[in-house]
C-alpha cells in the first residue's frame, strides 16, 4: 500500500507486455493455449498483476483489512477470484491462497456481524434501545452535526 | 492507417458512452428525486459562496440583465481559477513533482468521497429515514472512501472497481455542481467548453502541454481520467485537479506508428524502447511473458495483424494482435471533468422537466460521438466538452422554448401523443 507511487510506473509499462494470449474476461481467466493452460491470478487476466506481485498485494490487503477496513478483504476476494476458485494450480497460487481465503473469511464474519447488528438496530428500534436510539441513528446525528448539507 | 477509422469505433464508443450515461442517470435521479420541490427558492436562501459564485450571488428577483452580467462574471472568475490551478499543476508536473501531485490527488479523491459523498449519503439517509446507526454508517463511509483512494492510485484493484470509482467521483462532484444557481450554471458550462477548446487545442494551452509532457515521458496523465478498457480490457487511470479536470478525450497514441524495433522480435529480447519504459524489477517478468508468447505462437507480421478484421482482433489470436491493439488504441480516456460537466448539464435540465433531460442527453451523446469520430481521424488529444456542451445547451433552450409549448399544447388538447 505504501508503495503505490513506485508501483504505478511498472504497471504503466507492463500493459504493453501483456501480449500473451489469454481470456481476459469471463472471470476464469484461464486460457487454453495449445494444450497447456495459462491461468492468471486476477480477474483482469493479462492486464492484472503478475503472480509474484500478486502475492505482496494480497498479503498487504489482507493485513490492512484488520484496520477496520473490511472492504479491502472484499476487494481482495474479488480481484483474486481465480485463486479462490482454482484449488490446484501452481505453487504461487498456493502461496497467495491463504490470504485470499483469510480475506473471504474475514469479510464473511464482518458482514454477518455488521448486518446482524444493523438489523437489530433498525428493527428493534426504540423498543430495545430506548431513548438512546434517537441519539444513535445516523440521520439525527448528521443533522445535529450539520452534515446534511447537500439537500 | 490501413483500416477504416470506423472499424474499432463501435466498441470504443460503447466503452465511453456507457459510463457517461450511467453517470448522467445517477445525477438525474439524485437531482429529480431528492431535491425539494421548491428548488429555486431553496437555492437562493441557502446562499453559499462557492468557487463558482465568488462575484455574484444570484437571487430570483434580480432582473435578467443583472443575472446575465453577474453570471458571466462568475463564469469568468471560475474559469480563471481553473486555468490558474491547471497551470500550477502543469508547472509541478513539468518539474517532476509527481509525488506532490499524487498526494494532492489522493487528498482530493478522499475529500470528495468522504466529505462531499458523505454529505450526500447522510442527506439521502435523512430523506429516506433509513435507520442506520452512526458508528456503522461512519465505518462504511470510511471503508468506501479508503477503497476509493486506493482504487484511484493502486494498480492492484480490479479495473471494474477503478472505473466505478471514477464514475462515483464524477457523480458526487456533479451533484454538488447542480447546486449552483441557474444562470451561473449555463454561462459556466459555456465558458468551460470554450476554455477546454483553448486549453487542449492551442499550442500553448496548459492541457496540451500536459498531454505532450505525459506522452513524451511515456507516463500516465497526472489527472483523474476515466480509461475505457482497451477494446477488451483496460489499465488504470490516475488522478487530477478535480475542478480543473476538464481534461481531454485522448487516444493512446504513444507508439501508434509501428516503428520496426517495436514489433515483437522472435528472440524475446525486449527492444530498447520497450525496456526503457519498464522499471527494473518488472524486467524479468517481461522477458518471461515474451518468451511464453513466442513459444506458443507463430509470429505474424505486424502489417498482417493490423489488417486483420475486427473479429479476430477481439479474439486476440496472436500476440502481435494484442500488442498492436495496445499500441494504437489502448482504450479511450475521458477526463473526469467531462463526466462532471455533462452530468451537470443534464442535472440542471432535470430541474426543469424530463423532456429537456432527454433532449440534452441525446445532444450530449451525439456530441460525444462526433468527438470520438474526430478523435479517430485526428489521433491526438481533443477537447470533449465543446461540441457536446454547445449542442446540449442549444437543445435545452430549443426544447424549453419551442418544443415544450408545442408538445404540451398538442397533447393537452388531445391532438397528438
Amino acid at each position: 500500500m505504501e508503495r503505490d507511487d513506485e508501483e504505478r510506473r511498472p504497471l504503466g509499462a507492463s500493459w504493453r507486455l501483456t501480449h500473451r494470449p489469454a481470456a481476459a474476461d469471463g472471470g476464469g481467466s484461464a486460457a487454453g493455449v495449445s494444450g497447456d493452460s495459462v491461468v492468471w491470478p486476477t480477474v483482469d487476466g493479462p492486464l492484472g498483476l503478475s503472480e509474484e506481485r500478486s502475492l505482496e498485494y494480497a498479503r498487504n490487503f489482507f493485513r490492512w483489512g484488520f484496520c477496520l477496513l473490511p472492504f479491502l478483504w472484499a476487494v481482495n476476494c474479488f480481484y483474486f477470484w481465480p485463486v479462490l476458485r482454482n484449488r490446484s494450480s501452481s505453487a504461487s497460487f498456493q502461496r497467495i491462497r491463504p490470504y485470499i481465503v483469510g480475506s473471504a473469511a474475514g469479510f464473511a464474519v464482518f458482514t454477518i456481524l455488521l448486518s446482524s447488528w444493523a438489523l437489530t438496530f433498525a428493527i428493534g428500534g426504540e423498543k430495545i434501545f430506548g431513548p438512546a436510539w434517537k441519539d444513535m441513528v445516523m440521520y439525527n446525528v448528521a443533522e445535529k452535526l450539520g452534515l446534511t448539507g447537500w439537500i | 492507417m490501413e483500416r477504416s477509422v470506423l472499424d474499432s469505433l463501435g466498441l470504443e464508443i460503447v466503452g465511453v458512452m456507457s459510463p457517461v450515461s450511467i453517470c448522467m442517470l445517477f445525477v438525474v435521479l439524485l437531482v429529480s428525486g431528492f431535491t425539494p420541490p421548491t428548488t429555486s427558492a431553496d437555492h437562493s436562501s441557502s446562499a453559499q459562496v462557492t468557487a463558482a459564485t465568488l462575484v455574484y450571488q444570484e437571487s430570483p428577483s434580480d432582473p435578467p440583465s443583472q443575472k446575465l452580467a453577474g453570471a458571466i462574471l462568475n463564469a469568468a472568475v471560475f474559469v480563471a481559477l481553473v486555468a490558474v490551478v491547471t497551470f500550477v499543476l502543469v508547472v509541478l508536473y513539468y518539474y517532476n513533482y509527481t509525488g506532490f501531485l499524487k498526494a494532492y490527488m489522493r487528498f482530493s479523491a478522499f475529500f470528495v468521497l468522504a466529505s462531499m459523498g458523505g454529505s450526500i449519503l447522510f442527506s439521502l439517509l435523512r430523506r429516506l429515514s433509513l435507520p442506520i446507526d452512526a458508528p456503522s454508517a461512519i465505518l462504511l463511509l470510511l471503508n468506501f472512501s479508503a477503497i476509493g483512494v486506493l482504487s484511484v492510485f493502486s494498480p492492484a484493484v480490479p479495473i471494474v472497481l477503478r472505473q466505478s470509482y471514477m464514475v462515483a467521483l464524477a457523480i458526487i462532484v456533479a451533484a454538488w455542481f447542480t447546486k449552483l444557481p441557474e444562470w451561473t450554471t449555463w454561462t459556466l458550462l459555456l465558458a468551460l467548453a470554450a476554455y477546454d477548446l483553448v486549453a487542449v487545442l492551442c499550442p500553448r494551452g496548459p492541457l496540451r502541454i500536459l498531454v505532450d509532457l505525459a506522452s513524451s515521458r511515456d507516463e500516465d496523465l497526472p489527472a483523474l481520467v476515466y480509461e475505457a478498457r482497451p477494446t477488451v480490457a483496460n489499465p488504470p487511470s490516475s488522478s487530477s485537479p478535480f475542478p480543473a479536470a476538464s481534461v481531454e478525450l485522448q487516444p493512446q497514441t504513444l507508439h501508434s506508428n509501428p516503428n520496426p524495433d517495436h514489433t515483437p522480435d522472435p528472440d524475446a529480447n525486449p527492444s530498447p524502447s520497450r525496456s526503457s519504459s519498464i522499471s527494473n524489477h518488472a524486467d524479468h517478468s517481461v522477458l518471461e511473458i515474451d518468451s511464453i508468447a513466442e513459444e506458443t505462437h507463430p509470429l505474424v507480421p505486424t502489417e498482417a495483424s493490423r489488417s486483420l478484421p475486427e473479429s479476430s482482433r477481439s479474439n486476440r489470436t496472436s500476440s502481435e494482435d494484442l500488442e498492436e491493439m495496445f499500441d494504437t488504441t489502448r482504450g479511450i480516456r475521458l477526463g473526469l471533468g467531462d463526466f462532471v460537466f455533462y452530468s451537470v448539464l443534464v442535472g440542471r435540465a432535470a430541474m426543469y422537466d424530463l423532456m429537456t433531460v432527454y433532449a440534452c442527453y441525446l445532444a450530449i451523446i451525439s456530441g460525444l460521438g462526433c468527438t470520438l469520430i474526430l478523435l479517430s481521424v485526428y489521433r491526438h488529444a481533443l477537447p470533449a466538452l465543446p461540441i457536446s456542451i454547445t449542442m446540449g445547451v442549444i437543445f435545452y433552450f430549443l426544447t424549453r422554448l419551442l418544443m415544450e409549448p408545442f408538445v404540451v399544447g398538442t397533447s393537452t388538447s388531445l391532438l397528438m401523443f
